[in-house]
C-alpha cells in the first residue's frame, strides 16, 4: 500500500525523469532486439524493420505504462488542461466572452446564495431553535395581534406543552448620568425570556418572578456592548444602581455579546444585536380588565410537543378564558407560529424568487456556452478528425472537450466568487434596514462549495451536449470537407435553435418578472400616503416618569415645545404625535363602546390609537376632512376630544354624521366626562404602503392623554435639517437632561418603507437585462454562424437574381422563428408562474397586459437588432466571391 | 518454428515473477528468456511486458535498479522483492491446482 503510494508519488511528481527512463528502457529493449537480428545474419536496415515490427506501437506501449503506473488519470487530465489552454490562447475572443458571461452569471448566482444561506439556512442563534415559537391572538377582525397581559400570566400558568413561556415589549429608556443623556433601545420582559430563547447572562442572572411584582420593576440587564461602551466593562457592575428616566435601576445582569433579539414583524427594533437594555416587566392593573392588547409571547415547546399540539392546547385554554371574561376575551383564538416562519416568512419568497431569477440567468448562459462551443467545435472539425483518424479513442475526445469547457466554467467560477465578495457588499447595503439577519450574510466556506458545485454542474451542462457532437465526427467527411463549406447537420442546427429558443423565453419571463417589479415599485412611490412627506423634520422624546410626574407636567412640556417651534425661523407648523406614519405600528389598539351601538357577538370596538397635538397633523400634512383639528382648549378639564380617520368613521357611523358622536374605554359609563367626543376627521394613512387600506384609528388630545414617548414634526419652508439644531434648544431649553433620539427627515422614513421592493425591483432588473443580453448574443451567435455558412447560397441566389431584400427577409425570418416561438413559450412560463411573486407585487396584476405587451416588443426588437448585423452581410453577399471559390 | 500460443489471461505476471526468481533480470531478458524455456512456444508481446513490469513494480513484489548490462550499456533491472516471492508461491500452487484439475476435467468427459 505504502509502496504503491511512494511509486504513484514518484509516478506524478517526477514525471519527467520516469518518462526519460521508461524511453531508455524501451530504446534498450530495441537496440538488443535488433542486435539479436543482425547476430541472425540479417542486415542492420533489415534487423531494424523487423524490430519494430515484433514491437508494436511504441507510443501505445509507453501510454500502456503509464496506464500501469496509475497516475494516468491525472496526466491525462494535465495533458488536456494544457491543450485546453492553448485552445482558449487561440481563440482568446470566445475565451473572454464565454469566460465573462459565466462569471458575472456564477457570480449573481453565489451573491445571492450568500444571501440565502446567511438568512435562510443558518440556524438562528438559539439552542434548539426549531422548538421555539411565536404567541399570538387572531380574531376575525385582527389576524394577528398581541396578547393581553392577565390572559399571558393564564397561559403561562395553565400550560403543559411548553417548557417555558415569556412576553416582551417595546420600551426604550433614557439613560443618564456620565456624559450627554441617550435615549436606548430597551423591551421589556417577563421572567424565564432569556430561559426560553436557551441564553444565559455573562455577568449576574436575569429576573425572576419577584421582578414582574409592580414596584420591584427598578431593575435592568445590560447589553453587552452597553456595558462596555458605557461602563467601561466594570467587572463589578453587577449590583451597582445606574440612573434610567431618571430613577435609580440596579443592575442585575449582563447579557454575552452576539444576544440576538428574536425580531419583531412589527414596531421595529429589527432582528439582531440592537437592544440595549432588558428591564422587567410588571404586571400592574385589574386582572379582570382584558381589554388591552400589548404584549407578545415567545415559547419553547417541549421536546415531544408539536406546534399543533401547542396551539391546540392553547386554544383550548383560551376557550376557558372566554367563559371566564367574556367581555374582553371571547372571539380569539391562539396562534402558535414558529419563530423561523416568523422572522423570515415574508422575506423567504422574495428570497426564493431572487434565486430562482439568478438560477435562470445561469441557465441562460449555459445555453449560450453550449452554443458557442457547438459553433466552435464545427470550426475545429478537421482537428477533431484528424485526431480520431490517429486512432484517438472518441471518449479521449469528448473528455478533452469538457476538459475544455470545465477549463472555462472553473475560471469564470473563480472570476465569479471575485465578483461575488463585491456584489455581498452592495446587496446588503441595498437591503431595507430593518432586514432580518442582514448582518449574517457573508461570502462563507458554504458559499465557496456552492460556486464550485455550480462552476462544475455548468461546465459540464454545457459542454457535455458539443462534446458529444463533436466526437461523432467521421473522421473521412470531416477531412474531405475540412469543416469550411460543410453545413451543419441537421440535428445539431435543430439543437442550437432549440437553446436560442430556450434563452429567449426564459429570458422573457424575467423581463415580465422585473416589469412587475417595476410596476409594483412605481405603484408604491407614486402612491398618496395620506401625508406629506417633504420639508418635515422628526425625532423622539422621551419623557422621565420621576420627574414628570403628573399628566399637567407632561401635557405642559409639549405644549411649551410646540410654541418654542413654532417660533423658530422657516417653521411653517410644529407638533408631537405618538406615531409617525410608516415607522411601524405594534397592533396595540383599544377595545371601546359606541354610544347607541353594540357590536357583533364575541367581537369589540377596535381601532388603532394614537395621541397628537394640534399641530401635528399640519406639520405632518394629514388633512382634515370634517369638523376640526385640536385646540389649545382641549385640556384636562375640557370635554375630552377624539380625532378619527375616515376608515374609522366608515367601519363604525357608515353614512352617518360623526362629529358629535361619542365613545368611550369604560365598560360602563356613567357621567359625561366617561365618554369622548369626536371633534375632526382626518384623511386616511395606512400602516405601511403597501397595505390592503387603511386601519381605523383615533387620535387622543395630547394635552388630555399625557403620553411621556412622543415623536416631534417639525414643517418648514426650506431645508428641514436646518432646524436641527433649533430643535435641540428648544428641548434642552426645557429640560437639559432629555435625550433627543431619532432625528431623521420623514423623506427617509418614505425612502426605506420602500426599500424592499426596490431591493427587488433593482435585483431582478439586473437579472433580467444580463439575462436579455446573453440571448441576444445567443440569438447573434446561431444568425451569424448560419449566415457565414450559407454564404455561398446566398451568392448563387444573388447570382441567379435574387434581390438584396430577399436575403435580408430570409435571415430576418430565421430571426423570427428563434423569438417568436421563445417569447410565445417566456410568456406562457411567466402566466403559469404568476402565483409565485402574487405576495410580492402590489397594485398590478401578474398578467398586466401592458407589461406582457412591453416585454413581447422588446424581445422582438432586441432579436431583430441581433439578427440585423448579419442579415445585411447576408444582403451583401459577393456572387463572384462565391463562384471563384466553389 | 513451433506454433506460438496467446497467452492466457493473467500468466504474464507468473512467468514474469518466475523468470526472476533466480535473479535480477532486465526485461529484453525476461522475454527472451521464456522463450528459450517454453521452447519457443511462449512469447511475451513487447507491448505488454513493459506494462505488466510497471504493474509489479507498482504493486511492490519487483523493484528496479540500474545497472550495467553484459554489453556494457545503462540496463534496468527487474528483482523479486521478499512480497513477489510470496506472490510467486502462491500464484503457482494456484495454477498447478488450476491446471490438474482443467486435466481431470478433460480427461474425465
Amino acid at each position: 500500500m505504502l509502496d504503491d503510494l511512494r511509486y504513484r508519488t514518484r509516478a506524478l511528481f517526477r514525471r519527467k525523469a520516469v518518462e526519460t527512463e521508461l524511453d531508455e528502457e524501451l530504446r534498450f529493449h530495441f537496440d538488443r532486439q535488433v542486435e539479436k537480428y543482425m547476430r541472425s545474419g540479417m542486415t542492420e536496415e533489415e534487423a531494424k524493420r523487423r524490430a519494430r515490427l515484433a514491437f508494436g506501437g511504441h507510443e501505445q506501449a509507453k501510454e500502456d505504462c503509464r496506464e500501469a503506473r496509475g497516475t494516468a488519470f491525472i496526466e491525462l487530465t494535465l495533458q488536456d488542461t494544457k491543450y485546453a489552454f492553448r485552445q482558449l490562447r487561440a481563440s482568446p475572443t470566445f475565451a473572454l466572452v464565454m469566460i465573462l458571461t459565466l462569471a458575472l452569471s456564477i457570480g449573481a448566482n453565489s451573491a445571492i446564495f450568500s444571501v440565502i444561506n446567511g438568512v435562510l439556512l443558518s440556524r438562528l442563534p438559539y439552542p434548539q431553535p426549531d422548538h421555539l415559537v411565536r404567541i399570538f391572538l387572531s380574531s376575525h377582525e385582527y389576524p394577528k395581534f398581541p396578547l393581553n397581559p392577565f390572559d399571558f400570566l393564564d397561559f403561562r400558568a395553565r400550560n403543559h406543552s411548553f417548557e417555558s413561556i415569556a412576553a416582551f415589549t417595546r420600551g426604550d429608556v433614557q439613560l443618564s448620568g456620565d456624559g450627554e443623556p441617550v435615549r436606548l433601545n430597551g423591551f421589556g420582559i417577563t421572567s424565564g425570556y432569556f430561559r426560553v430563547l436557551g441564553l444565559q447572562p455573562e455577568l449576574g442572572r436575569e429576573f425572576d418572578f419577584q421582578s414582574e411584582i409592580p414596584g420591584n420593576g427598578l431593575q435592568v440587564i445590560l447589553s453587552d456592548r452597553v456595558w462596555r461602551t458605557r461602563f467601561g466593562a466594570a467587572p463589578n457592575i453587577v449590583g451597582r444602581k445606574i440612573t434610567m428616566n431618571m430613577q435609580p435601576f440596579t443592575v442585575i445582569g449582563v447579557m454575552p455579546a452576539g444576544t440576538q433579539h428574536p425580531g419583531n414583524e412589527y414596531h421595529a427594533v429589527a432582528y439582531g444585536e440592537s437592544v440595549d437594555v432588558w428591564w422587567p416587566f410588571s404586571f400592574a392593573g385589574n386582572s379582570n380588565q382584558r381589554g388591552s392588547h400589548f404584549i407578545e409571547g415567545i415559547g419553547r415547546l417541549k421536546d415531544s410537543v408539536s406546534v399543533e399540539r401547542a396551539r391546540a392546547e392553547m386554544n383550548g385554554i383560551m376557550a376557558q378564558l372566554a367563559r371566564e371574561h367574556p367581555n374582553n376575551d371571547a372571539g380569539w383564538t391562539v396562534l402558535v407560529v414558529p419563530l423561523y416562519t416568523e422572522l423570515l416568512g415574508a422575506s423567504r419568497q422574495m428570497l426564493l424568487v431572487l434565486l430562482g431569477s439568478v438560477g435562470i440567468v445561469l441557465l441562460i448562459a449555459c445555453a449560450n456556452a453550449a452554443n458557442l462551443l457547438m459553433v466552435r467545435a464545427s470550426a475545429r472539425r478537421r482537428e477533431i478528425a484528424v485526431r480520431l483518424a490517429m486512432g484517438a479513442p472518441r471518449s479521449r475526445m469528448v473528455r478533452q472537450l469538457l476538459t475544455e469547457s470545465l477549463l472555462i466554467s472553473l475560471t469564470g467560477g473563480a472570476l465569479g466568487l471575485a465578483l461575488a465578495f463585491g456584489g455581498v457588499q452592495a446587496l446588503v447595503s441595498l437591503l431595507p434596514a430593518d432586514f432580518p439577519r442582514a448582518h449574517d450574510i457573508h461570502v462563507s466556506a458554504p458559499v465557496l462549495g456552492f460556486t464550485l458545485l455550480i462552476s462544475l454542474i455548468t461546465g459540464i451542462l454545457f459542454g457535455l451536449a458539443p462534446a458529444l457532437q463533436a466526437s461523432r465526427t467521421d473522421p473521412k467527411e470531416g477531412l474531405q470537407k475540412g469543416g469550411r463549406t460543410s453545413t451543419a447537420g441537421r440535428n445539431q442546427s435543430r439543437l442550437r435553435n432549440a437553446l436560442v429558443i430556450a434563452e429567449v423565453s426564459l429570458a422573457s419571463v424575467l423581463l415580465i418578472g422585473a416589469g412587475l417589479m417595476l410596476r409594483t415599485f412605481l405603484n408604491l412611490i407614486h402612491l398618496d400616503p395620506g401625508f406629506r412627506e417633504d420639508h418635515v423634520l422628526t425625532a423622539s422624546l422621551s419623557l422621565p416618569h420621576i420627574q414628570y410626574k403628573t399628566n399637567e407636567q407632561t401635557a405642559q412640556f409639549y405644549d411649551r415645545l410646540a410654541s418654542s417651534l413654532i417660533a423658530l425661523p422657516g417653521v411653517e407648523s410644529a407638533g408631537a404625535g405618538s406615531d409617525l406614519p410608516w415607522t411601524g405600528y405594534d397592533e396595540n389598539a383599544g377595545g371601546f363602546i359606541i354610544e347607541g351601538k353594540k357590536p357583533p357577538p364575541h367581537q369589540e370596538f377596535h381601532a388603532r390609537y394614537h395621541m397628537a397635538t394640534p399641530g401635528y397633523f399640519s406639520a405632518m400634512g394629514i388633512p382634515l376632512l370634517e369638523g376640526r383639528f385640536f385646540t389649545e382648549a382641549d385640556k384636562k378639564d375640557a370635554p375630552m376630544a377624539l380625532i378619527i380617520n375616515h376608515a374609522m368613521a366608515e367601519r363604525y357611523w357608515p353614512h352617518e354624521d360623526v362629529i358629535g358622536k361619542r365613545i368611550s374605554f369604560d365598560d360602563a359609563p356613567k357621567k359625561d366626562s366617561d365618554w369622548m367626543t369626536v371633534v375632526g376627521v382626518v384623511g386616511d394613512v395606512k400602516d405601511q404602503p403597501n397595505s390592503p387600506g387603511a386601519e381605523p384609528a383615533f387620535w387622543w388630545s395630547e394635552f388630555q392623554a399625557a403620553e411621556s414617548d412622543m415623536s416631534i414634526a417639525i414643517r418648514t419652508q426650506s431645508d428641514p435639517r436646518q432646524v436641527a439644531d433649533g430643535l435641540m434648544d428648544a428641548v434642552h431649553r426645557l429640560d437639559p437632561a432629555l435625550a433627543v433620539a431619532d432625528v431623521k427627515l420623514m423623506d427617509s422614513v418614505v425612502d426605506s418603507s420602500v426599500s424592499t421592493p426596490r431591493f427587488t425591483f433593482v435585483l431582478v432588473g439586473l437579472f433580467a437585462a444580463l439575462a436579455i443580453l446573453l440571448a441576444a448574443i445567443g440569438a447573434y451567435g446561431v444568425i451569424a454562424y448560419t449566415v457565414s455558412q450559407r454564404t455561398p447560397e446566398f451568392g448563387l441566389r444573388v447570382a441567379l437574381g435574387a434581390q438584396r431584400t430577399d436575403l435580408l427577409r430570409m435571415v430576418l425570418a430565421h430571426s423570427a422563428k428563434l423569438a417568436v416561438p421563445g417569447t410565445i413559450i417566456g410568456v406562457l412560463l411567466a402566466l403559469s408562474l404568476g402565483r409565485v411573486v402574487r405576495t410580492l407585487i402590489y397594485g398590478v396584476s401578474p398578467a398586466d397586459p401592458v407589461i406582457f405587451s412591453a416585454v413581447v416588443l422588446l424581445v422582438l426588437t432586441v432579436a431583430l437588432i441581433a439578427s440585423y448585423v448579419p442579415a445585411r452581410r447576408a444582403s451583401h453577399s459577393d456572387p463572384m466571391t462565391t463562384l471563384r471559390a466553389e | 518454428m513451433p506454433e506460438k500460443i496467446e497467452l492466457p489471461q493473467g500468466t504474464l505476471d507468473l512467468l514474469i515473477l518466475r523468470t526472476l526468481l533466480p535473479g535480477a533480470q532486465h526485461g529484453w531478458a525476461i522475454s527472451e528468456r521464456v522463450q528459450q524455456v517454453s521452447s519457443e512456444v511462449l512469447s511475451i508481446q513487447q507491448g505488454s511486458l513493459y506494462p505488466a513490469l510497471h504493474r509489479l513494480e507498482r504493486r511492490g513484489w519487483i523493484k528496479a535498479k540500474w545497472g550495467t548490462s553484459d554489453n556494457n550499456r545503462r540496463a534496468k533491472y527487474y528483482e523479486l522483492t521478499r512480497t513477489g516471492e510470496k506472490q510467486l508461491e502462491r500464484e503457482t500452487e494456484a495454477w498447478r491446482k488450476l491446471t490438474v484439475a482443467v486435466a481431470q476435467v478433460l480427461e474425465g468427459a
